[in-house]
């Protein structure tokens, strides 16, 4: 038989996930995956599946993270990534081969959620970083013409002004992330932060956040971008924590 | 939220889709060769699109279709300079706020 296969839990009781339905429509139920020599009482929440793969269609996106988020609400998961399907036999031989790692994850993440934050920079800041570059250019430019250069020094004199535009805009977006690494210190437990100074949405956060502290989360987020025109902040969460469970394989 | 006749979603709900599908994607427990994806329909072109097109130009482009609306919404709501906009989502779905 197999399975559509959403999260693991170590805490997880049998009636928390009665009457829910998952991916298809199937109902979801617990199966126990720990193995009788684990000290770790593990189980997997999943539902039947009839086919051979998951398509990525709004209902089952959704309700891939309905369970997920069904089970977040009770306790903290260890979610699997979407479209996992599985037998028991494999579910339980992963959970034994790994059962060190995921012993450790559940520690991890216990009593905590993950939350999301995107930076992004609008056209203006880039555009006016732009601008700044040929300001501070601008004197040489004359200077330039005054000297009488030619065609291809005035060209490089604006690739120059270009990279130097370029080079404001990531040193906003590196700004931006310094500041939101500050704000949310002492209550992310953990981050993964990743930098696209290309933008337009220069940043990308997963914090681990205690589920008490959220709230103080966000308005810490929200704080980090005041007084800082042109940086807009999209926070989303809680999530259960996809970016903060075992090391991939 | 959603317009389920045409299919089309508004700002808040495709946002909130790319939200989920940045987290379960890419991210999560794997089991080595069981995560199986199919891409199949209607559903999957529109939301794959933003994935695999440019997930970051669609949320780019809804942040700016939201900001431009609350603006006009919220001129007289503004506190100390700050637009706060909650987006209601449907069950299962994070909580996504915008702001600027």
């Amino acid at each position: 038989m197999k399975f559509y296969v959403y999260c693991l839990s170590d805490e997880l009781a049998d009636a928390s996930v009665e009457g829910l339905s998952g991916v298809d429509g199937a109902a979801v139920r617990l199966l126990p995956v720990g193995g009788a020599a684990s000290a770790v009482g593990v189980v997997a929440v999943l539902s039947e599946f009839g086919g051979e793969r998951a398509a990525v269609t709004r209902e089952n996106l959704l309700a891939h993270n309905r369970v997920n988020a069904h089970v977040l609400a009770r306790v903290t998961p260890l979610p699997f990534r979407f479209g996992t399907l599985t037998d028991a036999a494999r579910l339980s031989a992963y959970v034994a081969a790994n059962e060190t790692a995921l012993g450790e994850g559940f520690a991890r993440v216990r009593g905590c959620v993950e939350m999301g934050v995107k930076v992004r920079l609008d056209a203006g800041a880039k555009a006016g970083a732009k601008e700044s570059g040929v300001k501070v250019e601008g004197a040489k430019v004359e200077e330039a013409r005054a000297a009488g250069v030619g065609r291809g020094t005035a060209f490089l004199l604006a690739k120059r002004r270009e990279i130097m535009g370029e080079e404001a805009f990531k040193a906003r977006a590196e700004e931006a992330a310094a500041r939101l690494a500050a704000r949310v210190a002492g209550v992310a437990r953990e981050s993964e932060v990743r930098l696209s100074p290309e933008g337009p949405i220069v940043l990308r956060a997963s914090h681990l956040v205690a589920r008490a502290d959220v709230a103080e989360y966000r308005e810490r987020v929200r704080d980090s971008g005041a007084g800082f025109s042109g940086i807009h902040l999209l926070t989303s969460g809680p999530w259960p924590p996809y970016s903060f469970g075992v090391a991939r394989d | 939220m959603a317009n389920e006749a045409l299919g089309i979603l508004d700002e808040d709900e495709e946002l909130s889709l790319l939200e989920t599908l940045d987290h379960v994607l890419d991210r999560g427990l794997v089991i080595a060769g069981e995560v199986t994806i199919a891409v199949a329909d209607i559903d999957l072109i529109y939301v794959g699109l933003h994935l695999l097109l440019g997930s970051v130009e669609s949320v780019n482009r809804a942040l700016g279709t939201r900001e431009r609306r609350m603006e006009l919404l919220s001129a007289g709501a503004r506190r100390g300079g700050e637009t706060r906009v909650v987006v209601e989502t449907g069950e299962g779905l994070g909580d996504s706020t915008v702001e600027g």
